[in-house]
């Protein structure tokens, strides 16, 4: 399958009080058409700030550089505001944690979702019309045509991220980027938005980079996850390899840290990454998981970036060893 | 002394054994007529009995509103019940007595962040207590706000710090310290992990294990993380629309639940194992 997304070496500094925060620090992205990329990460890792580089949404302080970034062959640090804006909404849309703000409050939602498909192609009003009533249906909002004329506050939460859904996928855009969407929502509700991005996007082979803290989620949603941490991508990998052979000792922490049915002992201590995070300001060298690793040797002054199999990569010194380790 | 052990299960139980009982507890809330609302009741909390013995932990668990806040709040004494009542040790709570009933029963709230005076060093908001309390001298107050961070794990440089310095999980220390310094038995944990990053919440679950293990603590742990409450809890009571629809022992919740909600909840959980896809959930029944 072709690239639909080929970003190389992004970073983003943002400007702060105390001096440069260099909040992504080099990432790569690649997702290919119909693909679920996971990027998961703990709150600070740079998660948000790379979708929001993608959808260039940075506030107007933030720096953005990269060796390349482009969408479909079309190269987006070359285009301009207006560019930019003729493919967001069109060919590259989001969903955001909370939607509550960003849905318009004094709009109807049909007006909304019919102005998302008019603002970028040429439908008329009763076509934008039986395309967000149809999307609604598919999205599962009950009672899809009275709702065009509701507001936002008449809406629950899960509907209101089943409305953000289908304005997402107002004009089929090859990509959607979603940002923690079922962060806010019941784990009842979650289960069923998280079927209905899945189903849809296969339905309409539409690319999503889905932003997540959740493990669990992560598990049961992604083809493909980037696990990142202060910054970077520490490890990349198809889902299934990266749970069976996590190659970075950030990522085999955090899995032991979550207590799974079955395989932990209920009441017994569970294993946590000692520390915190390290700041991002000013100059950061060498492996930034150094400070909580148990493992942490001269050579991690430079970690390499090591293939541990065609699909898999890990910033780590000892990744070849422990992909190879058996895990419980 | 007590007229409502009729309604609680498994009243074979002696008193003194029972840390806290709800009997037949009702929150009712009174709707405005709003402009786009006709006026009526909602009942936040409709008919709850609970009993938790001493040492124990029983986890509520629910989504959002569902009433688990609201019930905090009465046990805490900041919400007075619409009618049945909330016992402490056999005795029925006097929402005029707040400090005596600060002594037993404390909370830990989910937003370590809003729940901290950010004006105030992580030494003055855990000592604040033992004022209000007028416990021993300003020197003995010392020694026991030292004593309890130490416990909770907060290196000694960071007792003159303020908030905005700590890191989310240093907070969370905080607000147990700040609860645990008066002795109370009995904790009240609304969703304490809720807010905090997932490699910091397992350090906050160990403490809350070892505490409970040093001073025989009482918990209601409230959380709609089913995964956590399993890990922790002795008990499970599952609630729903303001009533608890199902309770039993952990084992019995987790591998033989019998009420539609709590087979729907455990339905989907996401345990982070690939592979098994997303749960498909049947609604019709609620």
């Amino acid at each position: 399958m072709s690239l639909l997304l080929d970003i190389k070496n992004l970073k983003v500094d943002l400007p702060t009080e105390r001096g440069t925060l260099q909040a992504v620090r080099g990432i790569d992205i690649q997702v290919k058409r119909g693909e679920m990329l996971c990027l998961v990460g703990e709150s600070g890792c740079g998660k948000s700030m790379t979708s929001l580089a993608l959808m260039g949404l940075l506030p107007s302080k933030a720096k953005r550089t990269a060796d390349h970034m482009l969408f479909d062959g079309i190269d987006l640090q070359s285009l301009d505001e207006r560019g930019m804006a003729q493919l967001r909404g069109a060919r590259m849309s989001m969903i955001f944690q909370e939607p509550m703000t960003s849905l318009n409050p004094s709009y109807t939602l049909g007006d909304q979702l019919c102005e998302a498909l008019r603002a970028h192609k040429k439908v008329t009003a009763a076509q934008a019309r039986d395309r967000a009533v149809y999307l609604l249906e598919r999205a599962g909002v009950p009672m899809a045509a009275d709702r065009m004329r509701q507001y936002p506050h008449q809406l629950s939460g899960g509907l209101r991220q089943r409305v953000m859904i289908a304005m997402a996928l107002m004009c089929e855009p090859d990509l959607i980027i979603a940002d923690e969407p079922t962060t806010a929502l019941d784990v009842t509700i979650q289960a069923q938005i998280l079927r209905l991005i899945r189903e849809l996007q296969k339905e309409f082979g539409t690319a999503v980079v889905f932003i997540t803290h959740d493990l669990g989620v992560v598990a049961r949603i992604a083809d493909n996850v980037s696990v990142m941490y202060a910054g970077q991508v520490v490890e990349h990998a198809p889902v299934r390899e990266i749970f069976a052979h996590p190659s970075h000792y950030y990522t085999s922490g955090l899995l032991n840290c979550i207590p799974v049915r079955g395989k932990t002992l209920p009441g017994s201590r569970l294993q946590s990454i000692p520390g915190v995070v390290p700041s991002l300001i000013g100059k950061v060298e060498g492996c930034t998981f150094a400070n909580r690793c148990a493992h942490v040797r001269e050579a991690c002054i430079a970690p390499p970036n090591v293939q541990v199999d065609p699909t898999h990569t890990a910033l780590c010194v000892d990744a070849v060893t422990l992909a190879s380790l058996e895990t419980a | 002394m007590n007229t409502h052990a009729s309604t609680a299960p498994g009243a074979s139980n002696a008193s003194d054994q029972i840390a806290l009982e709800l009997c037949d507890l009702t929150r009712t809330y009174r709707l405005k007529r709003g402009l786009f609302r006709a006026p009526g009741l909602i009942k936040a909390v409709d008919g709850v009995s609970l009993r938790i013995r001493r040492g124990e932990t029983l986890g509520l668990v629910g989504e959002s509103g569902c009433g688990k806040s609201t019930l905090a709040k009465m046990l805490l004494g900041l919400l007075e019940p619409s009618s049945g009542n909330v016992l402490i040790h056999g005795k029925e709570i006097d929402p005029g007595k707040r400090l005596a009933l600060a002594r037993s029963i404390q909370p830990i709230f989910q937003d370590p962040y809003s729940s901290l005076n950010p004006r105030r060093t992580v030494g003055d908001i855990v000592g604040v207590p033992l004022q209000l309390h007028k416990i021993g001298s300003d020197a003995d107050r010392k020694k026991q706000v030292r004593d309890i961070l130490d416990i909770v794990g907060m290196p000694e440089r960071t007792h003159t710090q303020y908030p905005n310095q700590l890191s989310g999980g240093q907070r969370q220390r905080v607000a147990i310290a700040r609860a645990l310094v008066l002795r109370p038995d009995i904790l009240i944990c609304d969703e304490p992990t809720s807010a905090l990053d997932v490699s910091v919440q397992a350090q906050i679950l160990n403490l809350l294990l070892d505490l409970k293990a040093e001073f025989g603590l009482t918990y209601l742990f409230i959380s709609h993380d089913l995964g956590v409450v399993e890990h922790l809890v002795d008990r499970v009571a599952v609630m729903h629309r303001g009533k608890i629809v199902e309770q039993g022992t952990r084992e019995q919740i987790f591998a033989r639940p019998e009420h539609p909600y709590t087979r729907m909840l455990l339905a989907s959980v996401l345990t982070p194992e690939p592979g098994l896809g997303i749960p498909e959930l049947s609604t019709e029944t609620l």
